[in-house]
């Protein structure tokens, strides 16, 4: 038991200081020093998550629906730009010439913040799904598409010259050599893409629904629901820490020699 | 400078003439080098950061052209990488992707072995470098040691006729070295193969080869026979000798 205390004695502590945190905070509300309509207070969240639970908000709307809705456009996304991003990048990051002459390019279109492009979008695609993807996969893709170029062009030249010298042809040096050492770097990609992806979405999803997280935030905020607009930022929030948690694990189980690597430098 | 060599040992590998300089105006880092090797023999290029040794080396590799002058190896010219020659490098060189063994099977096949001859080939060589029981860990998982002991049975999975090494030791502390350097002439005497050796420790230099070539400024400096059986003794009298020489010479 007390091994068992002394394991887990971070987390521990970090969660007692937040229920303190959530404590004081109630407190304050309950004592009229924070307005409950700006900050609603923890007791009134929790019943915002319970309505949207049982009655949905739009009325029917309910919380599941948000969030399933939310991760299908995200995933969409997502996966486009993968799908767009991975060949591209290792084509671009091979090349040198093409590097040379994308590289302008791209950072001016990373640098172009994603929902800027929302009234475009808009114009061209309309209101519907394939604008909510389009605006995720635009965002995934550029940081998707430069840490896959950047994953190919630093591959430590050292191992490229061990290839050669057992005479590996450029091919088998790109597929056995090049490709794997760049994984780790691709991975890292994939990963904040998809961060990218939780952020683009609320305000992908400000126009022509109601269903989605990004919307219920929205909605909320036509109704001075502070309380759902919180919820959904929790769920999003939730939502975030379990992709990266699932991203971790996978990448453990594709690349465990990477772990390995990384215990021994620690 | 006249080529020298040991015995009667026919020539396995013949350094004519060889010129580099990096960049059209460049400034030569190799100066007309010529070198033999017989079969067979533990060459090794002794000399200070910089002086060329391992360009020279990456030369004979056929990793770099030279730009003047050719490498002949059984009287062929070299004219790129080839599975008669085995390298390996100073430090990292390792696929960290791939276990111990991954990393020998990969020389192997490299070599020419189908996927089960590769296996078992694999499994002789960790086993020859005493890394049998560490085969499945990664590179990463392994001492500076272990990394080179599983590079050289790398190389040796090619099966390759010369084993080219640069500074194969010189990141390793000197305790580790000592030991790499008893292991590496265990690991030759079992399989004899004509071996150029980079590095810049005299005593390292001493202890390995049939001859020690100084390189300086671009060009041979000097060419000395070290006699003796090994495993030599560090006590020597007529090595601590030699190493005065070779150090005075180098100054």
């Amino acid at each position: 038991m007390r091994a068992i205390l002394a394991r887990h004695a971070a987390l521990l502590q970090g969660g007692a200081f937040l229920l303190l945190l959530l404590a004081a905070w109630e407190a304050a509300s309950a004592l009229g020093w924070l307005k409950p309509h700006s900050f609603p207070p923890p007791s009134r969240i929790a019943q915002g998550a319970w309505e949207l639970a049982l009655r949905g908000f739009p009325e029917g709307v309910r919380v599941w629906t948000h969030a399933l809705v939310t991760l299908r456009r995200i995933f969409s996304g997502f996966a486009l730009a993968m799908v767009a991003a991975i060949p591209l990048g290792l084509l671009i990051g091979t090349s040198s010439l093409l590097d040379r002459l994308c590289h302008p390019p791209i950072t001016c279109a990373r640098s172009v913040a994603t929902l800027s492009l929302l009234p475009l979008v808009i114009v061209w695609f309309g209101t519907g799904e394939l604008s909510k993807t389009l605006l995720i996969a635009y965002g995934c893709f550029w940081v998707m598409l430069s840490n896959v170029i950047a994953g190919v062009k630093y591959v430590d030249p050292l191992l490229i010259r061990a290839a050669r010298s057992m005479d590996t042809p450029a091919g088998r040096i790109f597929s056995q050599v090049i490709l794997p050492a760049a994984l780790p770097r691709i991975f890292a990609g994939a990963r904040t893409a998809l961060g990218v992806g939780f952020m683009v979405i609320v305000g992908a999803e400000m126009i022509g629904t109601i269903e989605g997280l990004g919307a219920l935030i929205m909605e909320a905020r036509n109704f001075y629901r502070t309380d759902v607009t919180i919820v959904g930022m929790l769920l999003l929030g939730a939502m975030g820490v379990g992709f990266a948690l699932g991203m971790e694990a996978l990448e453990r189980r594709l690349l465990p020699w990477h772990r390995g690597l990384s215990e021994v430098r620690r | 400078m006249p080529t020298v060599m040991s015995g009667t040992a026919p020539a396995k590998i013949v350094v004519a003439r060889v010129s580099k300089h990096f960049g059209a105006a460049g400034a030569p880092v190799l100066r007309d080098i010529d070198l033999t090797c017989a079969e067979n023999e533990f060459v090794c290029l002794l000399g200070r950061s910089g002086c060329g040794k391992t360009t020279l080396l990456n030369i004979i590799a056929g990793l770099t052209p030279p730009s003047a002058g050719e490498v002949r190896v059984d009287g062929v010219p070299v004219t790129g990488p080839g599975r008669g020659k085995g390298m390996v490098f100073q430090q990292n060189a390792l696929f960290p992707w791939l276990s111990a063994r991954g990393n020998v099977e990969f020389g192997a096949r490299r070599g020419g072995l189908d996927k089960a001859a590769a296996r078992r080939l694999a499994g002789e060589l960790l086993e020859l470098v005493g890394l049998a029981a560490d085969a499945e860990r990664y590179p990463g998982q392994l001492s500076g040691g272990m990394q080179q002991r599983v590079a050289i049975a790398r190389a040796l999975a090619l099966d390759p006729q010369i084993l080219l090494m640069d500074e194969p030791f010189g990141a390793l502390d000197e305790i580790t070295r000592l030991d790499m350097q008893a292991e590496l002439l265990r690991v030759w005497a079992s399989r004899r193969k004509t071996v150029v050796f980079v590095t810049h420790s005299i005593m390292e230099a001493l202890m390995l080869g049939d001859r020690v070539v100084v390189m300086g400024d671009g060009g041979i400096a000097a060419i000395h026979e070290v006699g003796g059986e090994r495993p030599r003794s560090r006590g020597d009298p007529t090595l601590i000798a030699l190493h005065e020489r070779i150090w005075q010479g180098l100054h």
